[in-house]
């Protein structure tokens, strides 16, 4: 008889619950797929359900356990997959028009893991179209919102796997995360996502953003979800070149342990400096939080940390335009207005302005190497500002000032990604309206495990990440 | 073109022919503002890093395993 409402569960719940035969992977997936069916008309975080193939290896899963053998903890646990990752048999459309009708015949690196894994995929998520963009606002598969607030926007580009996640449809997603695009949806919609350190986790057979910079990583309720999802797809691939080949460390066995004397920076002048009132005061609560486990607040300078949005936006105009080069001057018509100036706009820049983002990259790296002598983590809001209405190309931040969505959504996701580093988005707070405040915490390359370190020891003291939308 | 030189309709213009870029008039003035803007972000960073103090640092394409 399971225990709870099955939506409500959290991976290592219906994990349990699985393997003590208390809830079956029938029964589970049945769930998922009937809120999809109750909320994703209104919330369109689904390009494609896999609702007959989901059902089908549901039953193989339930007559695994029966006859006595279990593949670990995402044994008959519902997922979802951004829809940039191939699925073998079925369709990857990137979000686009272009890839519309688009079916792999291999899959993901990341997608197979989970499969073995014994994960059931329930669908491939919405997401920005080519995954170049944060708002999630997709022409041809439908707006994907927020279900803290459907008028609100569920950012991007891994939207669709935010909002399937928050929305209880599935128990954890994969997004991508280039610039911040698992970790702007996770902080948006109240949950939990992780950038890895570039090489970390496959990205063969991904549909690529920015090569220098893309990375596939899971995104859930809680630290720990997070850490079992991570666990199975984090690790060497011989089939994608950027793959490191560094041991993959015990992520649960580091849960354990405490934040007590772990050192935190704060970047002077930036790490709480231009945010929306509501992400200030939330993020400085969090910091307390983390003080009254132990740990140290230190502020460190980090002199070339404001370069950081110009590079981003070089190397992100740059690298997609050279990988959509030929559908640009044969299939112009078929990309969405926001991504086709971009992508114009990606092939104006000057070869130098491209080399000195990617030297500027090495001098901001070295600059957190050098602070990594003095903390452990670093943290920032992972956005300045709450979720925007649905189709603003604008945000206030601080007084009336209008800015430019595309540049202010940047503004602290941009830095690990530039630097090669691991981040991790965890919930800790919500503004006045009831919308989501997301802290992010950013570590030393392949030091994951002090980023799931210190996001469970916060979840262990706070509630935040407990509460659900309603829908 | 210089790096200081403002963003024009004739700059796009140039660019796109360069770039074997067959964009309309329409499509070339739509571009204008958002790359003045753009392109002024990335000229002030390659100044930056352009100064003497950072000559010694390569451009980062791939990051080392540890």
């Amino acid at each position: 008889m399971a225990q709870g409402d099955p939506l409500d569960l959290t991976i290592i719940e219906a994990a349990a619950q699985l393997e003590g035969r208390r809830l079956s992977p029938v029964e589970l997936t049945e769930a998922m797929l009937q809120r999809i069916a109750k909320v994703d008309k209104q919330i369109r975080a689904y390009i494609t359900v896999c609702d007959a193939q989901a059902r089908e290896v549901a039953r193989a899963a339930e007559r695994m356990i029966q006859a006595g053998y279990c593949l670990g903890p995402l044994h008959g646990i519902p997922v979802a997959l951004k829809d940039n990752i191939y699925t073998r048999g079925v369709r990857t459309t990137a979000g686009s028009k272009i890839l519309s009708d688009y079916v792999p015949s291999e899959d993901a690196t990341v997608a197979a893991r989970l499969k073995r894994a014994g994960a059931i995929i329930v669908g491939k998520t919405n997401m920005h179209e080519f995954a170049w963009g944060g708002t999630t606002d997709n022409p041809h598969h439908g707006t994907c919102r927020n279900p803290w607030n459907p008028e609100r926007f569920p950012a991007g580009s891994s939207g669709g796997s935010g909002a399937a996640v928050a929305a209880r449809t599935c128990l954890g997603a994969l997004g991508t995360d280039t610039g911040g695009s698992i970790r702007l949806p996770s902080s948006v919609n109240g949950i939990v996502g992780i950038r890895p350190t570039i090489g970390r986790v496959s990205n063969y057979n991904v549909v690529p953003l920015a090569w220098t910079m893309d990375t596939v990583s899971p995104m859930t309720r809680t630290v720990e979800d997070c850490v079992v999802m991570f666990e199975v797809i984090a690790g060497y691939d011989p089939f994608d070149e950027h793959s490191a080949q560094v041991p993959v460390a015990d992520y649960r066995g580091e849960l354990g342990r405490p934040v007590h004397g772990l050192r935190v920076g704060l970047i002077r002048d930036y790490s709480l400096t231009h945010v929306q009132k509501a992400v200030g005061d939330a993020v400085r609560a969090a910091l307390k939080t983390l003080e009254g486990l132990g740990a140290r607040i230190e502020e460190i300078a980090m002199p070339s940390i404001h370069g950081n949005i110009s590079a981003q936006l070089t190397i992100e105009s740059c690298e997609p335009s050279a990988y959509h080069q030929e559908w640009l001057r044969t299939r112009a018509a078929d990309y969405g207005e926001d991504v086709r100036t971009l992508l114009e706009s990606g092939e104006m820049y000057l070869a130098t302005h491209y080399i000195q983002a990617q030297r500027y990259r090495s001098l901001l790296r070295k600059e957190f190497l050098e602070g990594f002598k003095r903390v452990d983590v670093f943290v920032t809001p992972t956005l300045p500002f709450t979720a925007t209405p649905c189709g603003a190309t604008e945000v206030v931040i601080e007084g009336n000032r209008k800015e430019d969505m595309l540049s202010a959504i940047m503004q602290f996701t941009g830095v690990p990604s530039l630097a090669g580093l691991p981040a991790l988005s965890l919930p800790v707070g919500f503004d006045p309206d009831g919308l989501p405040v997301g802290m992010q915490v950013i570590g030393r390359p392949f030091d994951e495990g002090t980023l799931f370190r210190v996001g469970h020891a916060y979840q262990q003291v706070t509630d935040w990440h407990t509460r659900s939308p309603r829908l | 073109m210089k790096s200081d030189d403002p963003v024009t309709n004739e700059t796009v213009e140039r660019l796109c022919a360069q770039a074997d870029l067959p964009l309309g008039l329409e499509r070339r003035t739509r571009l204008v503002p958002m790359l003045a803007g753009l392109i002024a972000a990335a000229n002030e960073l390659s100044r930056k890093m352009a100064a003497a103090a950072h000559q010694s640092i390569l451009p980062i394409l791939r990051f080392p395993e540890r």
